[in-house]
């Protein structure tokens, strides 16, 4: 029986790898792209070893280290000790996350989705369908450690010695296979793939938390946190090579026990007991208002974290703008565009472009979901209802400003509340204005999406190359000499940069008024198209 | 006869709730049994018990003589399944998905008879997946099983998304397979399907089986729609305990009358002057719909 519980793996397998291998291509091709820009930025930007050295005292203060590991190899800041400093914590979580996903796909969502039935009918092992997952994650891993290592090898500087390397690609690959036996476990605890990936991202964030509080102290929590632990090889400085094995032994471990949970449960089931959903719609579920904030719930909370967490962090490095950028030619150039002016106000006003636009992102989902929902064929029927086109739009247009200005107000607090704690000399009030110039230009960017959803509902993915375009502007207009009636084209390129420019009334009230324009064509063209759905 | 199916006595719970209640039943060589009973009655529940995907928490089942779950492999390599509900995986195509299903069964593949059936289903094997309705993925399911010879077919509500015509095609298959001797267990809400298919049907409802055997003994069980015109009045018809819901209207009475009484009918009526007896036969939906009655009445 036992012998029975891998019967045709390896054709299932095969089949796996053809129905994935365009994925897997993909993922790798991105990973690849990651290690790449990483390792080639930093032979590239900080060749010089007094600019690093520069930067290593910027990188040792608590808010750095929380964000990117205790500092290493300080003494000697080569390109090898930079790289793994400040990028492993994030590629680590970056091959978690492709791990999880991976793994999740191809077990307990195929289980929901009852093609798992259908194997399971076939002469094959009751663990067949988990075992080729398995082998998959496995092949997986097992290229990002090869390619990375022989990337990171070919174009590294002198630095990164092959041990580093090879080490850099381990950790890389161990985090995926550990991750991807988390995530197979949860996939034995909940009977669905949402919950299965919710589970597994939740444990990824609690290692990311421990690795935290470790790095800013109590050091055994960093040894607890896989990421911490992995963290702690420290290659290209002292290249420890046993957290590797011990992770892969905690890994085979998990596996195991996944393993044995999957063979003695039944199909469809999962252990963790599932709670009965709501019998009655609330009051608010039945308003549109409701209903739509019911939908976007969720992934607005989540950018709401991810913004403070991002304001938080550019605020705590504001006192040490100064050295980090230690004559670096290239940063200089990007956030200076006047060599008159003070750079750290130059680098707030810079910051707060990008946060701006980091704002615009879920204030831009929250109204293209209604045309996901049409996507779906989900909006006939709340249409054939009894509410009107323009209220459901405005609903939804509604939400989206309220979103730009909550979003906005609350990573400038998050900046500013950051900066004050970092000691930082700053008036909050400038920081607002500056913060809040830029509503007027979020408005434009949700304007001109009111108005792709009312006239052009197949291209609304324009508004995102839209984004796209104004944050090249914003980065590198400076740095490429961008034309003026090129860079014009964004409408965050016309916001004054307050503290060093001057607040301007025309600015504001012609983008508005540009904005509400927008809107009114697009909710005149969503009343008079057809709903496709 | 031997028996190629056979479940004693199996009990399920999902948690608190009890889903199969002592479910008892066989299938024996070369003969098709209906499996009926409503929504959430306990059919899926017991087929996919007999393909070793849930574990019975009491009772056993075997088949071809092997316990479901311990040699659940071995069992598989015979039998083709049908689920009522069939997902695929959205990039690949529909002819691949047959490929794969029929390689995994590990039997000898008639490329001849495999482009057959798409014809006769009028499936296009070489769309993806993602674009195929719900009849189509049942379609693929379909093929798959019918494409290559099996002891035992399990079919689950397998036409739940097909066209009259193509429903037709599906009783047909059954029929060709049946011919060759292989057994049947059909899954199934249409009665009509069952009746024109099958030797032997279990009614299941609540989790428990509440009917067994040959469709003609169950016929006997079922009633009949009578209607009658005599020359003289035979009100005395409301006394008898073998007729039931009588109406009189323009001098023709309607009633069912319990199957194995028609010779008593007979008996009755002909001192009255026959003018008109129209009988409708026992219809397996009368049976079913009764049960139905008399459970959900509480009786
Ligand atoms: N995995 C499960 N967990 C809890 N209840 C289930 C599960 N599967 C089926 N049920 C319940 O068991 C009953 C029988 O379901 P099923 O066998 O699918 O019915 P049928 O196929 O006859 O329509 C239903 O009430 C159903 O809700
Ligand atoms: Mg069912």
């Amino acid at each position: 029986m036992a012998m029975h519980a891998h019967a045709q793996t390896g054709r299932l397998f095969r089949f796996l790898l053809k129905k994935e291998w365009l994925k897997l291509t993909i993922w790798l091709i991105g990973s690849l792209f990651f290690v790449f820009i990483g390792v080639f930025a930093f032979t590239e930007v900080y060749g010089d070893a007094a600019e690093r050295q520069a930067m290593a005292i910027a990188m040792s203060n608590p808010a750095m280290e929380a964000l990117f590991g205790r500092a290493i190899g300080l003494d000697n800041y080569t390109v090898g000790a930079m790289y793994s400093h400040t990028m492993t914590v994030m590629a680590l979580s970056l091959f978690a996350l492709l791990s999880i996903l991976l793994v999740v796909r191809n077990t307990r969502a195929e289980e929901e989705d009852g093609i798992l039935e259908m194997l399971r009918a076939l002469p094959t092992g009751r663990l067949s369908h988990t075992i080729s997952a398995l082998l998959y994650l496995v092949l997986t891993n097992v290229l990002i450690t090869v390619l990375s290592t022989a990337l990171i090898f070919s174009i590294g500087d002198p630095s990164m010695t092959f041990e580093g390397a090879l080490l850099t690609g381990m950790i890389y690959g161990t985090a995926g296979l550990f991750f991807g036996a988390v995530a197979l476990l949860m996939a034995q605890l909940s009977s669905n793939g949402r919950g299965a990936m919710m589970l597994s991202f939740g444990i990824l964030g609690v290692s990311y938390m421990l690795r935290i509080i470790g790095d800013s102290g109590t050091e055994v929590l960093s040894w607890i946190s896989p990421l911490g632990l992995l963290y702690g090889t420290e290659p290209f400085v002292n290249n420890y090579w046993w957290p590797v094995l011990v992770a892969l032994g905690i890994t085979a471990l998990i596996v195991i026990l996944a393993l044995y949970l999957q063979h003695r449960r039944d199909i469809g089931a999962g252990l963790l007991p599932e709670k009965a959903g709501k019998r009655h719609a609330s009051a608010l579920l039945k308003t549109t208002i409701g209903f739509a904030l019911r939908l976007l719930k969720t992934p607005l909370i989540v950018w709401l974290i991810a913004l403070l967490m991002l304001g938080v962090s550019y605020g705590s490095v504001i006192n040490d703008v100064e050295g980090m950028l230690a004559n670096n030619e290239i940063i200089e150039q990007i956030i200076m565009s006047n060599p008159d002016l003070n750079i750290v106000d130059q680098f707030i006003s810079m910051i707060i472009g990008v946060l701006s636009i980091a704002a615009t992102i879920p204030a831009l989902q929250a109204l293209l979901r209604l045309k996901g929902e049409e996507k779906k064929n989900r909006t006939e029927k709340i249409i054939t209802g009894n509410r009107s086109r323009i209220k459901i739009l405005g609903v939804f247009l509604g939400i989206s400003l309220v979103t730009s200005i909550v979003m906005q107000l609350a990573q400038l607090v998050a900046f500013g509340g950051a900066m004050l704690a970092m000691d930082a000399d700053l008036s909050f009030g400038s920081l607002f204005e500056s913060g809040i110039a830029y509503l007027p230009a979020m408005w434009v960017m949700i304007g001109g999406a009111v108005v792709l959803i009312g006239w052009l509902p197949k291209f609304t993915g324009l508004i995102w190359a839209y984004l796209g375009f104004a944050f090249t502007v914003l980065y590198f207009a400076d740095l490429f000499d961008m034309p003026e009636w090129l860079t014009g084209i964004s409408p965050y390129y016309h916001i004054p940069e307050i503290p060093t420019d001057e607040w301007s009334w025309t600015v504001t009230l012609l983008s508005t008024g540009l904005a509400i324009v927008l809107a009114i064509v697009g909710l005149i063209g969503y009343q008079r198209r057809d709903i496709n759905g | 006869m031997t028996a190629v199916l056979e479940v004693n006595n199996v009990t399920k719970m999902f948690g608190k709730f009890q889903a199969l209640n002592g479910v008892k039943f066989k299938l024996n060589k070369g003969e098709v049994l209906g499996f009926i009973g409503p929504n959430g009655a306990g059919k899926s529940t017991t087929i996919r018990i007999l393909l070793g995907m849930l574990k019975a928490d009491f009772g056993n089942a075997k088949i071809f003589g092997k316990d479901v779950w311990t040699d659940a492999v071995d069992i598989h390599k015979r039998i083709a399944y049908v689920p009522g509900d069939v997902n695929l995986w959205p990039n690949l195509t529909g002819g691949e998905v047959i490929d794969l299903f029929l390689s995994m069964r590990g039997v000898k593949v008639n490329k001849q008879r495999k482009e057959n059936l798409m014809k006769r289903f009028e499936f296009d094997p070489t769309k993806k997946c993602r674009a195929y309705s719900k009849g189509n993925r049942q379609k693929v399911a379909l093929i798959s099983a019918f494409a290559a010879d099996a002891d035992l077919y399990i079919l689950d509500e397998p036409t739940s998304g097909l066209d009259p015509l193509q429903e037709r095609v599906f009783q047909e298959c059954v029929q060709e397979v049946k011919e060759k001797g292989a057994s049947v267990l059909l899954s199934s809400h249409i009665l009509s399907e069952v009746e024109r298919l099958c030797d032997q049907v279990a009614i299941i409802r609540q989790g428990s089986i509440v009917e067994a055997g040959s469709l003609e003994d169950l016929r006997h069980l079922t009633r009949i729609q009578i209607n009658l015109r005599t020359r003289e009045e035979a009100s005395k018809l409301v006394e008898q305990d073998w007729v039931h819901d009588l109406t009189y209207e323009n001098g023709t009475y309607i009633f069912q009358l319990d199957a194995d009484h028609m010779d008593d009918l007979i008996r009755f009526i002909q001192p009255h002057g026959v003018v008109k007896l129209e009988s409708a036969p026992a219809k397996l939906e009368d049976l079913f719909m009764r049960h139905y009655e008399t459970t959900e009445g509480g009786v």
